[in-house]
């Protein structure tokens, strides 16, 4: 009585986490779910992990099944020893020559998958992948196809979202200016190292139009699990609409619009050092050009010009729209997610909480290793941003600024 | 009497002190040397003295006839040629102070090692009245310096002769000598292995004779001089970077992780025809314009398939420095390869630090001498 209860009282609970963890695999809205595929790539390797789950879970079935009969079976019950035999040549042989067919049936349409996923020659548009602590810089180069076909007269820099059209061949040239980082977005195919001075490439293709979350799965510092990816994937001619709103001539605010004047000045004095905005000129009228190689140890901070056509700022880890713009662009349909992306943001759907307190405290946010009193082994350079000490007067002029760079 | 044993140390602590001298005057003062030698110096004195004190240990303080009755006073030294040697390189300092600083040094060198040598000899001639155990004595003080100081300057001789073969064979015929003398090494190497009872002797005069072969045909080489394109580089200054200024050692010194970097090349680029273009992974063709990323060490590889050699010039902005007082100073930002031959490549390796729209030229990458040939980069 006393032992069946004592097994009770393990296996319920054994049993109550084995079928939480079980219905946690259900779940539909899981954004980084590796079981659904959204894109070519990824249903290649969807096709090949489908069937060598369901070998690998027959075969943990058997395993285990056999495992636990003998272990009942053959329970201690004070019987004599049986007899011990050495050598069953047939039977060797034969547990020998089926994991040997299982493994052949597993690698031969592993290896041609592998081939399959690096295929570059019939790449239609070539983006540059470049990982640093902690988020992800795209530069879309105005060269071949991308200038001819996609109209990239000049290049696009963009950071957090990859914005890619659908149904295209996309070629991610992915690299580090720091650590060795790992760009996956899981719906639309593997992982990929991105290894400072190498270049590795990466297939990526959206069949359907929307947003796909991704992550840095390489452990690379303080602010791994904050380096977030999403890639957006659009029509043709939404991204026509989206490559011409990226290439549109900046414009300072209108003068009616007297705090994002202040705020442009603000940026300039504050921001400018490592944020690019292409087009912002400096008090004289020269362009403005940012050093962050001055300040960073990566060399680099995002570029924000049109920063309020993305939805997520400091490496995709927040996002720019409140919760429920956010959930109407990303339940958005197919056919409606195009316009919805390329609204942007709003001022009425600024997650302005999440905004004013990366201004107010950056590293507070997301750790940054930005102590200024502690850059000594970084010859005085960030590898995040760090506190600026503005007021919320300051930040509410920065913030009415960000809001015009559309 | 200052005895043998004495007498080493005495030498010994004398040399050091010159040492600790000699340091203090080329360092300028330097002091941790001079006073690690000057303790060592003081030691060696010490340790004298306690030698003289107890006769070596041979025989009793307090015998006095031990000064002319022990066999370490009955003998004499043997015949050597130190004392010749050390005049030879005293002469060799003489003339190199007023020829020329190399053979100064090597006279420094070698009345240094004549001096102890000699100093060595006579001690050991002394340390007893055994002959095969002075003899042994002598190898344990001097065999430690004697056998890798002798090995490296083999190894010297060796280097250098093959050096000046190399330099002065062409590169055709190089490869198929030096392969043959690799397989003769390596072959000979083979059979004095498998041979457990091969004849020291043997081994040793055979390597002897391939020594003297090998440094008269490098003597005989370096009198016949490089061959002709390198005397003609050399005479045309090839190699200096004249488009970049004064040439780096090494192209990509300033590469971050320069080991991964030329593992993997953002971009190769081609002069073939009298063309110049890229290639890039994850492009197709043949690329007029490259685009590299900001502030990210990027490395290109340079693939010479012209007659002629050619360098190429990487031109990616200017640095405006303020001197003050409205000077300011522009240095032009550039990278070049050596010059290639035929069928040659090189990489350089470069961190663009700027957009191409900050500079008033455009980023690029040109053969100097090949009309036309020009890549732009563009860096967003």
């Amino acid at each position: 009585m006393k032992s069946s209860r004592r097994w009770s009282n393990i296996i319920k609970p054994a049993l109550a986490v084995s079928s939480l963890i079980t219905v946690a695999g259900c779940a539909k809205d899981a954004p980084q779910d590796t079981w659904q595929p959204a894109g070519p790539n990824a249903k290649v390797i969807d096709d090949l992990q489908r069937p060598i789950f369901y070998i690998a879970g027959i075969v943990g079935v058997i395993v285990f099944a056999a495992v636990g009969w003998a272990i009942f079976r053959f329970r201690d019950r004070g019987q004599a020893m049986p007899e011990q035999t050495h050598g069953k040549p047939a039977l060797e042989i034969t547990l020998t020559v089926i994991p040997v067919l299982i493994l052949i049936g597993v690698g031969v349409p592993t290896v041609g998958t592998i081939f399959d996923l690096a295929k570059t020659d019939d790449t239609e548009m070539t983006i540059n992948v470049t990982g640093q602590q902690w988020w992800w810089e795209y530069d879309y180069p105005a060269v071949g196809d991308n200038a001819e076909v996609y109209g990239i007269s000049d290049p696009i820099v963009t950071s957090g979202q990859l914005v890619i059209p659908e149904d295209t061949k996309v070629l991610l040239r992915v690299t580090s200016r720091d650590v060795i980082h790992s760009y996956w977005i899981p719906k639309l195919n593997g992982k990929k190292d991105s290894v400072p001075g190498r270049v590795h490439l990466l297939r990526m293709e959206g069949s359907e139009p929307g947003i796909y979350a991704g992550q840095c799965t390489e452990f690379c510092g303080l602010s791994h699990a904050y380096m977030r990816m999403e890639a957006v994937v659009l029509s043709k001619a939404d991204y026509a609409t989206w490559v011409a709103n990226q290439l549109e001539v900046y414009s300072s605010p209108s003068a009616d619009n007297v705090l994002a004047v202040e705020g442009e000045k603000l940026f300039l004095q504050q921001c400018a050092r490592c944020h690019q905005v292409n087009g912002l000129l400096n008090a004289d009228g020269s362009p403005n050009v940012a050093a962050p190689d001055q300040y960073m140890v990566s060399g680099a901070a995002p570029n924000l010009t049109n920063l309020m056509t993305r939805n997520t700022f400091a490496g995709a880890s927040w996002d720019l729209l409140t919760p429920e713009c956010r959930d109407d662009v990303w339940n958005a349909t197919p056919a409606e997610f195009g316009e919805k992306y390329l609204a942007g943001v709003s001022e009425d759907c600024l997650n302005q909480k999440d905004l004013r307190e990366w201004l107010r405290n950056a590293p507070e946010k997301k750790p940054m290793y930005a102590d200024p009193t502690k850059l000594t082994e970084t010859g005085g350079k960030y590898r995040g941003m760090p506190a600026l000490g503005l007021t919320e007067d300051q930040i509410s002029a920065l913030v009415a600024y960000l809001l015009e760079l559309k | 009497m200052i005895t043998t044993g004495s007498k080493f140390l005495y030498g010994l602590g004398s040399a050091t002190s010159i040492a600790a001298i000699l340091w203090f005057i080329a360092n300028d003062g330097g002091s941790i040397g001079v006073v690690s030698l000057a303790f060592l110096a003081v030691a060696l004195f010490f340790m004298g003295a306690i030698a003289s004190f107890v006769r070596d240990g041979h025989v009793l303080s307090t015998d006095t006839d031990a000064h002319a009755s022990s066999n370490a006073a009955q003998r004499n030294v043997g015949r050597s040629w130190f004392p010749v040697g050390t005049a030879f390189s005293a002469g060799m300092v003489a003339i190199g102070l007023v020829s020329s600083p190399g053979i100064f040094k090597v006279g420094i060198c070698l009345l240094f090692a004549m001096l102890g040598q000699w100093l060595i000899k006579n001690w050991s001639d002394r340390a007893s009245s055994d002959v095969a155990y002075n003899e042994k004595v002598r190898a344990w003080v001097v065999h430690p310096l004697e056998i890798p100081v002798g090995g490296a300057i083999i190894l010297a001789i060796i280097v250098l002769s093959f050096s000046r073969i190399m330099l002065s064979l062409s590169k055709e015929s190089g490869l198929i000598v030096f392969s043959v003398m690799a397989a003769l090494v390596l072959t000979f190497g083979s059979m004095v292995s498998v041979r457990r009872g091969a004849n020291r002797r043997v081994i040793g005069a055979v390597a002897g004779v391939v020594l003297v072969a090998l440094s008269g045909t490098g003597i005989a080489f370096a009198l016949d001089g490089e061959r002709h394109e390198l005397v003609e580089a050399a005479a045309e200054d090839h190699f200096a970077h004249r488009a970049c200024g004064e040439e780096a050692e090494e192209t990509d010194e300033d590469a971050a992780r320069s080991v991964s970097a030329k593992s993997s090349v953002a971009a190769t680029v081609v002069l073939r025809d009298g063309r110049l273009f890229a290639e890039m992974d994850g492009w197709n063709g043949e690329l007029t314009s490259i685009t590299l990323q900001r502030s990210n060490p990027s490395t290109i590889l340079f693939v010479n398939e012209d007659d002629h050699e050619h360098r190429m010039v990487v031109e990616y902005g200017k640095i405006v420095e303020d001197l003050g007082g409205g000077v300011s100073k522009d240095t032009v930002l550039e990278a070049c390869t050596s010059l290639i031959t035929k069928g040659g490549t090189q990489a350089v390796s470069i961190v663009i630090p700027k957009p191409s729209f900050a500079s008033e030229e455009p980023y690029s990458i040109t053969v100097p001498g090949v009309e036309g040939a020009s890549i732009e980069i563009q860096v967003p």
